[in-house]
């Protein structure tokens, strides 16, 4: 008799279980680029702590993954570092895409300690290109020490990728078919550079720490070198400036909405600031792509 | 015999209804969902070696070589590891020692292979480069990488699988052998081994199979470069270069970025299909082996 009973206990237990979850406050799921991750994961944990809403951030695809995601019901919530891209909206055709801006993030080119400390400090636009193309193999050809390039190619369709072909060739979809090796992730981006010597790779700047990996000076037309910090970016001087994102499906609605809210407000706008990214009100406003 | 109204057999019946049907239907899912890639290339899928999908080129005959390369290294070096461990738990170790010899190489497979794939990135690509300096390699990122990562993560199922083959050679047959006058050494080559070859060849080709099923760990240290199919198949200068396994690509950020774009997407699905394909021909066959093993002991 004793068994039974414990049975049907458990069952009625489990049974709860699945009622209550369904009644607790709905998952809000996020999900996209890694350079914008840290921020809302941060928020997400605040914002579950003080109210009990359930946030699920998850970076897979990038930019892109989240923009997918988001298209197709798997996320409330996308993180972009790019803006939605008119390709986005014909693919996408059902979706009315709110992209709304959080923050500004300069996008660096970063190389190993052996460049950055043999000499290679600041690239022009032509020398991006040949070195992304392959016309330029050895860092000697650009006035660096003789060792051989390795472009570690962010995977082409995440939001670094679309703003670097972006700069290189005017639209991304102008971009030279190339096959470099590739890597996803910041973390993996910078880790990989970090212990290869000759390695570069388009990297957010606020994840260049200046240790491992270096971010360098662009020189644009005039010639002068000018590095991705603060106050070149606020200027609007940096050419790699780009926007980051947050990105609902029609106007934000719900846990979604106080998401949004947090994150814009002078809580999130700090994470913002201590990721390294610059906040709205410090040139956000501005015309960056 | 049960009757046909028990409910065991309506049960058991239903189960492996259930259990072919999804196997089944899996293969029918990614076939039908590949269609537009197969309709645009042909054959050419397969043979292609040009992967441009911002070009709308799909070619997996570069992906199909980088997987059966990284695969080919891992046997190669877990083969006689795997085989010689296990010849020496089942043949010479005393049983009681046995565990204490297979608990520790089976304690490897449980090891996520997240976890791998990091110590990889941490160890293994620093040394696979300092490895090949000779050779001046662009990075740690290389087949051979892969492919080296892979022989530790199957080595567990080849040794352990081994191990079981060879102990399932009946014991009488060993000490007639003995009784005969050969040595242990001579039993072994004679008896042991001979009577096993099916379970032994199922070891490895099991262990085949879970390094070309693998993904996040070679993912972090293949290199991910596309179209690196090289001139000569056979030689081994392209291992110590970066490539693209099926897995790496599939778990890459394209499947997100195919999704929406039915023939990158039917491109992607495809390379599922190439994978599922090899993967489940490479399971019957060892299947066959074993069945074989069994009908012989």
């Amino acid at each position: 008799m004793k068994r039974p009973g414990r049975v049907r206990v458990l069952a009625l237990s489990a049974l709860a279980a699945l009622l209550g979850a369904a009644a607790a406050p709905a998952t809000v799921r996020v999900q996209g680029s890694t350079t914008v991750n840290p921020v809302v994961v941060e928020a997400a944990a605040a914002l579950t702590r003080e109210t009990g809403i359930r946030i699920l951030v998850d970076t897979a695809g990038g930019s892109s993954g989240g923009i997918a995601a988001l298209a197709d019901g798997r996320a409330e919530v996308a993180m972009s570092s790019r803006p939605v891209s008119a390709d986005d909206r014909k693919r996408y055709p059902r979706t009315r895409f709110e992209p709304v801006a959080i923050g500004v993030d300069a996008l660096a080119l970063v190389v190993s300690r052996d460049l950055w400390e043999g000499g290679v400090r600041s690239l022009d636009r032509e020398a991006a290109a040949a070195l992304y193309e392959g016309r330029v193999s050895n860092w000697r050809q650009l006035g660096g020490p003789d060792r051989r390039v390795v472009f570690f190619n962010k995977e082409p369709g995440r939001g670094t990728w679309e703003v670097f072909a972006g700069w290189l060739y005017g639209d991304a979809a102008a971009a030279p078919l190339v096959s470099l090796p590739e890597v996803g992730s910041n973390e993996e981006a910078r880790s990989k550079v970090a212990s290869t010597p000759g390695a570069i790779t388009q990297l957010s700047a606020a994840w260049a720490d200046g240790q491992r990996v270096f971010a360098l000076a662009l020189r644009g037309a005039g010639g002068a070198p000018i590095s991705p910090d603060a106050e070149a970016v606020a200027a609007g001087r940096y050419p790699l400036a780009r926007r980051l994102w947050l990105i609902t499906d029609g106007p934000a609605r719900g846990e979604a909405a106080r998401l949004l809210e947090f994150v814009l407000g002078p809580r999130g706008q700090e994470l913002v600031r201590r990721h390294g990214y610059l906040p709205l009100a410090a040139g956000g406003a501005r015309e960056a792509p | 015999m049960r009757g046909r109204r028990d409910p065991l057999l309506w049960w058991s019946g239903a189960a492996t209804l259930l259990a072919a049907g999804f196997g089944l239907s899996m293969l029918a899912l990614f076939a039908v969902e590949s269609l537009p890639v197969w309709r645009q290339e042909g054959l050419g899928f397969l043979a292609g070696s040009r992967w441009f999908y911002r070009g709308g080129e799909f070619g997996a005959l570069p992906m199909i070589y980088g997987t059966v390369a990284a695969a080919a290294v891992a046997l190669a070096v877990a083969a006689p590891l795997g085989l010689g461990a296990a010849l020496f738990t089942a043949e010479v170790l005393p049983a009681s020692w046995r565990m204490a010899v297979k608990l520790p190489v089976e304690l490897l497979a449980g090891v996520p292979s997240v976890v791998y794939g990091l110590l990889g990135l941490l160890l293994l690509r620093d040394w696979v480069y300092r490895l090949l300096r000779p050779f001046d390699p662009l990075s740690g990122d290389t087949l051979l990488t892969a492919g080296l990562l892979l022989a530790v993560m199957i080595l567990p199922t080849v040794m352990t699988l081994a191990d079981d083959a060879l102990r399932g050679v009946p014991a009488s047959q060993r000490r007639a052998a003995r009784g005969l006058g050969l040595t242990g050494a001579e039993a072994a080559w004679g008896v042991s081994l001979p009577r096993a070859l099916p379970g032994l060849a199922a070891a490895l080709l099991l262990g085949l199979g879970r390094a070309l099923g693998e993904t996040i760990a070679v993912f972090l240290v293949v290199g991910r470069q596309d179209n690196q199919l090289p001139e000569r198949l056979l030689s081994l200068a392209p291992l110590a270069r970066p490539g693209q396994t099926l897995t790496s690509k599939l778990g890459g950020a394209e499947t997100f970025i195919a999704w929406g774009d039915p023939l990158h997407w039917g491109a992607i699905c495809g390379l599922g299909l190439v994978l599922l394909a090899l993967v489940v021909g490479l399971t019957l066959w060892s299947g066959r082996l074993l069945e074989a093993r069994a009908g012989r002991a």
